[in-house]
């Protein structure tokens, strides 16, 4: 296992080089609160944060996505012929992505890249990303990342995990698309290994242990799916619910979208846009019919999707990965801890 | 606080044990600072979870649409004239409510209290008047009365204006508020001012519609942003589309908006929501003397027609 | 509408009752003269979604 040692200045002068061979994304405070976007040239990630508003899904998934672009004009050849758009899949780097951010990536990764099905955009896009982590020592009273299979420092889905150790960073390489970005940005300062791997060790037991939000897992597998279907408890714990669509929106493992077509004139495109289990709209049919027409039912998907069928499915945990955005941010405070454990403790 | 607390457990544990209704709506306490979860009780046991602090924002009236049970509901000043609403607009019988009023003494504002704030807030405590922030290594005390809701801080109605019980004496009504003094900046801008105003209002918006859905009056079977046949939006991100659904769904809210302020509470990208809606209660207020959910008497604005109406071309 | 940007005199309300052909021509010619005058309205245009 490589250590690289990087100092603070050393830091810019190595961004302000991957520049010409990345495209960087980080978090920057914008207004009230810090949320992920393309930076500027020059423009630092800012680091000095707990984790973003939303999730950083939509550098490799936007809320928004063109697809096909097509045209009616009958004078044309091509006309009423979806055409693929030309997208930029050139090389990007998430810099400053937490642990559990970059593992839901992995969450989401069956459901994109399946052996039968394949979403060639999320794939490219996914491919084309650098995951630079930055360890977290500073969790929320709301995170529950080490209950949920994930952790302060967890590696599954980074390249490389950054570590703050004040008066200097200390980058471990976890994967070879991890070395080829710091060979772009000419950083190579390698340190004794044992050393770093230690410090590193002893950081992670003390962020591990600021992490206090308990919540048990262990029992969901072998709930019976109708039993949890059909649980008293949906009737209490979605009542306050607004159906609105924030903590899909905010979450890094929900991955719903709905296809549009948009029209100007003779020329058109078809493009994405996330969509949620929360809204009725979601799951209407053309006749008119609506299987999941009242709010507890749309509740009890969301849950039963993330705690339930998919711990089922892909045997592959929770699909959740405890960052605890949906807790914060939700409007109602509907917390997902409290549904886990009354799914979990369900039946005895 | 505690007062009101004894007495809403005490009410409601009346209720239900009379069967004067089948439920009680109110608050639990949250599992997050700033925030309580609005629940149902059916039973003592569920009556015992009640609270009432400065964390109750959310407008339970929200939670009436349609329901057919007997309910007792509790509710503050703002809660109160959209049940009102929600009377005229036939959304709920006033025989099926058992209306349990709250003297309101103002909401505290999440998203002001949190942005002051560098590292996380951990705990928030209320002591009469003031506000206690704790977090790693801090404490802060705040004065209540410079983190109130924006709605709360200028309200002229924090008692309930229909109610069949009480849970305390009634406060004391605010006087001389400059209810628009943020509406009137606006409206002295310049048009090219005022787009980009809102365009920047509005550029965080993730359109999740928490503003809509936490108002008691979006309850339209079908919103017009979900409306495909015809498609009067665009679904996407794009800030056209975004603009429309906010100045469309604030036009849907005038003559009935009570400013209760559920929208700007609701929104987790922290966007002042409440620009919008005011304005139309402003010119609601000085067009046609109206404040919505005020009386049980009088048919709203906009669904009359008046000799007297200000505007020369309906003449 | 002026409220968001929209500048003064693009939007007109009229009560025309179906039998006040005249009054219908004239407000028409006015609403037209006056929307023209003001250019045209290049805010609130979507020529295509802003999108990723």
């Amino acid at each position: 296992m490589k250590f690289i040692k990087i100092d603070k200045e050393s830091w810019a002068k190595g961004l302000e080089r991957l520049d010409d061979s990345f495209r960087l994304f980080g978090p920057v405070k914008q207004d009230k609160f810090h949320n992920f976007k393309e930076l500027d040239k020059g423009e630092l990630p800012d680091l000095s944060l707990l984790n973003t508003r939303l999730s950083p899904k939509s550098v490799v998934y936007p809320q928004s996505e063109v697809m096909f672009e097509y045209t009616l004009d009958e004078n044309k050849e091509d006309h009423h012929i979806l055409k693929e758009i030309d997208k930029d899949y050139s090389p990007r780097a998430v810099i400053g992505i937490r642990p559990c951010d970059a593992k839901a990536f992995l969450v989401v990764k069956p459901n994109f890249d399946a052996p039968e099905y394949k979403d060639p955009y999320w794939i490219k896009s996914y491919e084309a990303t650098t995951f630079v982590g930055y360890a977290c020592d500073t969790p929320c009273s709301t995170c529950f990342c080490t209950p949920a299979g994930c952790g302060p420092f967890h590696e599954e889905g980074l390249d490389l995990l950054l570590v703050d150790t004040n008066d200097h960073y200390l980058i471990k390489v976890i994967t070879e698309k991890g070395e080829n970005f710091l060979s772009a940005a000419g950083w190579g300062a390698e340190v004794d290994a044992d050393a770093a791997s230690d410090q590193i060790e002893t950081m992670r037991h003390t962020a591990e242990a600021k992490i206090t939000s308990r919540v048990s897992t262990d029992e969901l597998k072998d709930k019976n799916i109708t039993d949890l279907f059909e649980a008293s408890f949906w009737e209490e714990a979605a009542f306050a619910c607004i159906n609105c669509g924030t903590c899909t929106y905010a979450c890094p493992t929900c991955w719903c979208f709905d296809i549009q077509d948009e029209t100007y004139g003779y020329y058109g495109i078809r493009m994405r846009n996330w969509d949620s289990c929360m809204y009725p709209l979601f799951t209407l049919h053309g006749s008119g019919h609506n299987p999941r027409d009242t709010k507890i039912q749309r509740v009890r998907q969301r849950f039963m999707h993330k705690l339930k069928y998919y711990v089922d499915k892909y045997e592959n945990g929770i699909q959740c990965v405890g960052c605890g955005r949906c807790i914060r941010l939700c409007p109602v405070n509907i917390d997902i801890r409290r549904v886990c454990e009354l799914m979990n403790s369900y039946g005895g | 606080m505690s007062a009101y607390i004894d007495k809403i457990k005490e009410i409601s544990n009346r209720l239900l044990k009379e069967s004067k209704v089948d439920m009680v709506i109110g608050f639990r306490k949250g599992t997050v600072p700033m925030m309580n979860e609005p629940c149902f009780a059916k039973t003592p046991q569920d009556v015992d979870n009640f609270v009432w602090d400065s964390n109750c924002g959310i407008n339970l009236a929200n939670y009436l649409t349609n329901r057919e049970e007997k309910i007792g509901i509790i509710a503050k000043g703002c809660d109160s004239r959209n049940i009102v609403t929600h009377i005229i607009e036939n959304k709920i019988k006033r025989d099926r409510l058992v209306i349990i009023g709250v003297p309101c003494k103002a909401m505290i504002d999440r998203h002001k209290i949190e942005t002051m704030f560098e590292t996380e807030i951990q705990d928030v405590i209320e002591a009469d008047d003031k506000i206690i922030v704790k977090g790693d290594g801090f404490e802060k005390t705040l004065n209540k009365s410079d983190v109130l809701q924006e709605n709360c801080a200028i309200c002229i109605h924090r008692n309930p204006v229909k109610h069949d019980e009480v849970v305390g004496d009634p406060v004391e009504e605010q006087k001389d508020v400059d209810r628009y003094e943020d509406v009137r900046k606006i409206e002295a801008m310049p048009p090219e001012e005022k787009w980009r105003y809102f365009d920047d209002l509005i550029s965080a918006c993730i359109r999740c519609y928490a503003c809509r859905n936490a108002c008691p009056l979006c309850y339209c079977h079908t919103c017009f942003v979900d409306e495909s046949r015809p498609q009067w939006v665009g679904k996407s991100q794009d800030p056209i589309d975004t603009r429309t659904f906010h100045f469309l769904r604030a036009y849907h809210c005038s003559g009935r908006c009570t400013d209760c302020g559920a929208c700007e509470r609701a929104c987790p990208m922290g966007i002042k929501v409440r620009r919008f809606t005011k304005k139309l209660e402003k010119d609601c207020l000085d067009l046609f003397g109206w404040e919505a959910g005020m009386t049980l008497e009088e048919r709203p604005p906009l669904d009359t027609y008046r000799s007297d109406d200000p505007d020369e071309f309906i003449k | 509408m002026e409220y968001m940007g929209i500048e003064p005199g693009r939007l007109h309300f009229s009560w025309i009752s179906s039998a006040e052909s005249t009054k219908f021509v004239d407000v028409v010619n006015k609403v037209t003269a006056a929307v023209k005058a003001l250019g045209p309205n290049n805010n609130y245009l979507k020529t295509m979604a802003k999108v990723a």
